[in-house]
C-alpha cells in the first residue's frame, strides 16, 4: 500500500487541495418507497484523505456509504469512483466493489470458513491469485491487525474485537484504494473498541483513503481531515475536526454536538 | 481448506471440562426417575404391564408353530436380489466386495469412529442381557429353549456387569472395533449355531428344504470374506492415509464412491456386450474429439482476461446445444455439446492461475469421459441373461432406485431452489410453476405415468427401459420437494453474508457456491436427510406398478410358492425390519453429519 507515500500524519493539518479526487458525489438522492433516504448529496473525497462521518440515528449515514460500493442503489444523482461512474452496468459494479473494502458493523464474516479461508477467498477467486500466494498475503495482513495466531480457528471462536479486525484483513486483502467503515465499533464492548481503533489509525497513517461513519469521536478529532454531519439525508455541514467540534456553523450541528459530547 | 498451521478442524482451542454431575447409583436413579410420586409410580407400572403384553404377543406371534419362517430363509436371495442367475452370482458377490472395500476405506480415511467408554459398553451390555432373558420368559418357547436362551442372556449380562465392575474409569474401546466384533461373532455363529439349511432343491418334492445342520456353505463363505475385505481395506486406508496428502485422498475416494454405482450395475451386473469395432470406429474417436476441443476452449476460457468473448462463446455453444434436438444425431453428441456448454458458462466462475485452469479442463475430460462411457454402457445389451423385465429385484432393485433418485435429484433440487429464489423473472417463474406442480401430483400418478406414459413421449429412435424411466419420473418429483428444503436453508442465510461477499467482489455465481449454498445446506441437514429416508421408504409403492421390489416379492410372490402358501406375514414384517435397519443407519448418519459440521454450535 503507498509506500513512497511520506506523510506520516493524518488529520487536518495536512494539505490534500493537490491530491486526485477518489470519491465524487453529486446531488445523489435516495428514495425507500416514499421516503427520502437521501437528499441531493454532493462531496469530494481525494486520494488519502479520512472523512469521518457524523449523523443522529436514520440521518441516511449507511444509506450514503453503502450507496458508494453499490450495496444501496442510488436513483438520481451520479456516483464516480476513481473515475469509474457507478450505472446499472455490472463491469462497472464489479470493478468498483474489487476497489473498495468495506467493513461493516456486524462483522459478517464467512461463519462456515476457517479466518485464513474468509481471508484468501476473494483474492483467489476474484482476483485469481495462486492459492500460495494469497495465503502468504493473508498471513501477513492478519500479523498487520495483530491475531496471526488465530488464522485456522472459526469465526465463531473469535472475540468481537477479533472478528473486526479479521474483517478488516479480509477487505485489505482484495488490496483496495478505499476503505468504507460503516460504524465498525458499534456491536462492540469498550475493551474491544480501543483494538480496532488502533488498526484504523495505522491503516490512516498508512495513506488509505477512509470514510467512516462512527460515533468514536475521539477517533475523529485525532485522524479525520474532514468531518461530514448529516441530518434527514442532507449533509448539513463539512468542516475540519477542530473547527466542527469547537465552533459549529449550523443549528442542527450545536444541537447533535450537545447531545453526544 | 488451508494447509498450514493445520491443527484439526476445531483449531486449537482448549477447553475446560465442566465440573461433572455426579451419577446416581442405579437404586436411586430408578428411584428419583421412575418412583418419586404416586402419579409417577402409577404411569412406571402401567406402561411396563403394556409393553410387556405387547412383547408378549409380539413373541408369540413369530415364535408360533404357524408361522412359516422358512419361507422368508429359503427365499431370502429372491428378497435380496429377485432371479439374478445362480451361476452369476459371483457378480454380485463382488458388488457387495467393492461396497465393503470402499467402506472400510473411507473410514480409516476419514478417521471415522468415537471410542465408547468400556464401562458404559458394560452397562449396555448388561441391560441387552437382562432384556434377552426378560424376552424369553415372555416367548412361548420350549423349556429347553427357554434355558438355552436364559443361558445366552445371563451370560451377556455377567460380562457386561464384569467389565462395568472390574475395568478402569477411563479405559476405552474404539466404536469401530466394537462394531466389528459384533459382526465378526454374527459371522461366525454362522458357522456354528446351527440355523438350518433353508434352500430349493428343484428335483424333489416338496422342492424346499429345511434341515437342520449350519447355513449353506454359499451364504456363509462370502460374508466372511466380505468381512475381511472391509477389515483389510480398513486398515490398508490407514496404511495410505500415512503417505498421500489429505485432501487428494478424500478427493480420490469421494471420486470413487460417485463412480462406483454405475460402474457396478453396467460393468459387472449388467456385463455389457461391447461390440468392439463399434466402439473403436464411432465411440472413442467422438470422445476424444470432445475431450481434446473442449479442453482446449475451457483452457482458453477461464483466462482471468478472457472477459465478454469468452461469455459470448459459452452462450453460442449453449444455443448449438438445444438446436441440436431440430436436427437428427447422435444423442451422445447432444448430451456432450450441452455439458461442454455448462463448462463454458462456469469458466469465468472458476478463472485463475495456470494450475486451477488446467485442473478445471482436465475436470471436463474425465467427465466427458464418464459420459461417453455410461452412455455406450447403457445402450449395449447385457450378457446376463435374466428373466422379466429388469435384471434385479428385491431390496437391490430398492436400493437402486432409492440411490439414483436421491444423487439425481439433489443437484436438480438445489437448481430448483436457487432458480425459485433467484432475481431473474424467467427462472424464478419457471421453477415455482415446476414446483407447485410436481407437488400438487401424488407420487404413485408420477410412477404410473412414467412407467406406462413416459416412453410413448419419446421420439423414435430413443429408448428407454422401464425402470430409467420411473428414476427420471422420481427424480423430478423428489427434486420438487428437496428444493423447498434447500430454500429453507437459503432464506436462513442473512443478508449480511450477501453483502460481504457483494462487498469484496465476488460474483454472483461465486457468492452461492462458495457462501451462500454452504450455509444454506448446513441447515438444511436434518430435512434433507428425512426427505432421503422419505425416498428411500416410499420406493415400496414401485410394488403397486408391478416391479419387483422387496414388497412386492414378499406380499405377492413368495406367497404364491406351493410351498409357502399364504405366507404373507412374515415376509412382511421381515420388510419392515429391513426398511427400519436401512433408515435408522441414515438417520444415525445424519446426526453424526450434523454433529460433523458443528451445526449446534453457532
Ligand atoms: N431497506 C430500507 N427500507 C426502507 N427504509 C430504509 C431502509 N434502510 C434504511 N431505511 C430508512 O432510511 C433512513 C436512513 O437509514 P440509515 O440506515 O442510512 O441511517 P443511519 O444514519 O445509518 O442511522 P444509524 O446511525 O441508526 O445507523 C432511516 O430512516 C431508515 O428507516
Ligand atoms: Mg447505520
Amino acid at each position: 500500500m503507498n509506500e513512497t507515500n511520506n506523510e506520516t500524519s493524518t488529520g487536518s493539518n495536512r494539505d490534500l487541495s493537490n491530491a486526485a479526487d477518489m470519491i465524487v458525489c453529486e446531488n445523489v438522492s435516495k428514495w425507500y418507497g416514499d421516503f427520502q433516504a437521501l437528499d441531493e448529496v454532493s462531496a469530494t473525497i481525494k486520494e488519502q484523505e479520512v472523512v469521518v462521518v457524523l449523523g443522529p440515528s436514520g440521518s441516511g449515514k449507511s444509506t450514503w456509504i453503502r450507496c458508494i460500493n453499490r450495496l444501496e442503489q442510488h436513483q438520481e444523482g451520479r456516483i464516480e469512483v476513481d473515475g469509474i461512474e457507478l450505472t446499472n452496468d455490472l463491469r462497472n459494479i464489479e470493478k468498483v466493489r474489487s476497489e473498495v473494502g468495506m467493513v461493516f458493523q456486524q462483522f459478517n464474516l464467512f461463519p462456515h470458513l476457517k479466518v485464513i479461508d474468509n481471508v484468501t477467498l476473494a483474492p483467489i477467486w476474484v482476483r485469481k491469485k495462486p492459492k500460495v500466494e494469497a495465503q502468504e498475503q493473508a498471513i501477513a495482513l492478519l500479523e498487520r491487525v495483530g491475531i496471526p495466531e488465530q488464522a485456522d480457528k472459526y469465526p465463531g471462536q473469535l472475540s468481537g474485537g477479533q472478528q473486526q479486525r479479521v474483517a478488516i484483513a479480509r477487505a485489505l486483502a482484495m488490496e483496495p484504494r478505499i476503505m468504507l467503515f460503516d460504524e465498525p465499533t458499534s456491536a462492540l464492548d469498550p475493551e474491544m473498541i480501543k483494538e480496532v481503533l488502533d488498526v484504523m489509525k495505522e491503516l490512516a497513517l498508512s495513506g488509505m483513503t477512509m470514510m467512516v461513519v462512527t460515533h468514536e469521536v475521539g477517533f475523529a478529532k485525532e485522524v479525520a481531515d474532514r468531518i461530514i454531519f448529516m441530518d434527514e439525508g442532507q449533509i448539513v455541514e463539512i468542516g475540519t475536526p477542530e473547527t466542527f467540534f469547537t465552533d459549529p456553523v449550523e443549528e442542527r450541528s450545536k444541537l447533535f454536538l450537545s447531545q453526544i459530547l | 481448506m488451508s494447509d498450514f498451521n493445520v491443527t484439526g478442524a476445531e483449531g486449537t482451542v482448549s477447553i475446560k471440562p465442566p465440573p461433572e454431575t455426579p451419577k446416581l447409583p442405579p437404586r436411586l436413579w430408578i428411584k428419583e426417575n421412575l418412583f418419586s410420586s404416586p402419579f409417577n409410580i402409577f404411569l412406571t407400572v402401567a406402561s411396563t404391564g403394556i409393553l410387556l403384553i405387547l412383547g408378549r404377543g409380539l413373541l408369540s406371534f413369530i415364535f408360533s408353530h404357524e408361522r412359516q419362517w422358512g419361507s422368508t430363509a429359503t427365499n431370502l436371495r429372491l428378497l435380496m436380489t429377485q432371479a439374478y442367475p445362480e451361476e452369476q452370482y459371483m457378480r454380485v458377490w463382488v458388488c457387495v466386495g467393492v461396497i465393503f472395500t470402499l467402506t472400510g476405506l473411507s473410514m480409516a480415511v476419514w478417521n471415522a469412529g468415537s471410542r465408547v467408554a468400556l464401562r458404559r459398553l458394560g452397562s449396555f451390555l448388561l441391560s441387552t442381557g437382562v432384556v434377552i432373558d426378560i424376552l424369553t420368559l415372555l416367548a412361548p418357547f420350549s423349556s429347553s429353549a427357554t434355558i438355552i436362551w436364559l443361558c445366552v442372556g445371563t451370560g451377556i449380562s455377567l460380562f457386561g456387569g464384569s467389565l462395568v465392575k472390574f475395568s478402569d474409569e477411563d479405559k476405552t474401546m474404539s466404536v469401530l472395533t466394537v462394531t466389528v466384533i459384533a459382526l465378526a461373532v454374527a459371522i461366525l455363529s454362522l458357522w456354528v449355531v446351527p440355523y438350518g439349511h433353508h434352500s430349493f432343491v428343484f428335483e424333489r418334492t416338496p422342492r424346499s428344504l429345511a434341515e437342520a445342520g449350519t447355513v449353506a456353505l454359499t451364504t456363509k463363505l462370502p460374508w466372511t470374506i466380505m468381512l475381511l475385505i472391509g477389515i483389510a481395506a480398513y486398515f490398508a486406508g490407514k496404511a495410505i492415509r500415512e503417505k498421500v496428502s489429505q485432501n487428494v485422498l478424500r478427493v480420490s475416494v469421494l471420486t470413487i464412491w460417485f463412480l462406483a454405482p454405475p460402474a457396478l450395475l453396467y460393468l459387472v451386473l449388467r456385463d455389457p456386450d461391447f461390440d468392439m469395432g463399434h466402439v473403436l470406429n464411432t465411440d472413442i474417436p467422438i470422445f476424444l474429439v470432445f475431450a481434446a476441443v473442449g479442453a482446449g476452449l475451457l483452457f482458453w476460457l477461464t483466462r482471468p482476461t478472457a472477459g465478454e468473448l469468452g461469455k459470448v462463446i459459452a452462450a453460442i455453444t449453449l444455443l448449438i446445444g438445444f438446436g441440436s434436438f431440430l436436427t437428427p444425431m447422435r444423442m451422445i453428441i447432444r448430451i456432450l455439446i450441452l455439458l461442454l456448454a455448462i463448462f463454458a458458462i462456469s469458466a469465468p466462475t472458476f478463472a485463475g492461475d495456470t494450475q486451477t485452469r488446467r485442473r478445471y479442463s482436465l475436470g471436463w475430460i474425465g467427465v466427458s469421459g464418464v459420459t461417453c462411457w455410461l452412455v455406450t454402457a447403457i445402450n449395449t445389451p447385457s450378457t446376463v441373461e435374466v428373466p422379466g423385465s429388469f435384471f434385479i429385484g428385491g431390496v437391490s432393485l430398492t436400493l437402486l432406485i432409492a440411490i439414483f433418485t436421491i444423487v439425481i435429484s439433489f443437484p436438480l433440487g438445489i437448481l430448483l431452489a436457487l432458480g425459485r429464489t433467484s432475481t431473474m423473472p424467467i427462472f424464478r417463474i419457471l421453477c415455482t410453476w415446476f414446483i407447485e406442480f410436481v407437488r400438487g401430483i401424488p407420487l404413485i400418478t408420477i410412477l404410473i405415468f412414467f412407467s406406462i406414459m413416459f416412453p410413448m413421449f419419446l421420439p423414435k429412435e430413443m429408448e428407454i427401459g422401464e425402470v430409467a424411466s420411473i428414476v427420471i419420473g422420481y427424480s423430478l418429483f423428489s427434486s420438487a420437494y428437496l428444493a423447498e428444503n434447500v430454500r429453507g436453508g437459503l432464506q436462513s442465510v442473512t443478508r449480511g453474508q450477501h453483502e460481504a461477499a457483494d462487498a469484496v467482489g465476488m460474483t454472483t455465481p461465486q457468492k452461492t457456491l462458495f457462501i451462500v449454498l454452504p450455509q444454506a445446506l448446513r441447515v438444511s441437514i436434518p430435512p434433507l436427510v428425512s426427505h432421503c429416508i422419505g425416498v428411500f421408504k416410499e420406493t415400496s409403492l414401485l410394488a403397486i406398478i408391478g416391479l419387483f421390489d422387496i414388497l412386492y416379492i414378499a406380499r405377492n410372490v413368495i406367497p404364491n410358492q406351493t410351498e409357502f402358501l399364504g405366507s404373507v406375514r412374515e415376509n412382511l414384517l421381515f420388510v419392515c425390519l429391513i426398511y427400519w435397519i436401512l433408515s435408522y443407519q441414515m438417520s444415525k448418519a445424519s446426526q453424526r453429519l450434523e454433529r460433523r459440521v458443528g451445526l449446534g454450535e453457532r
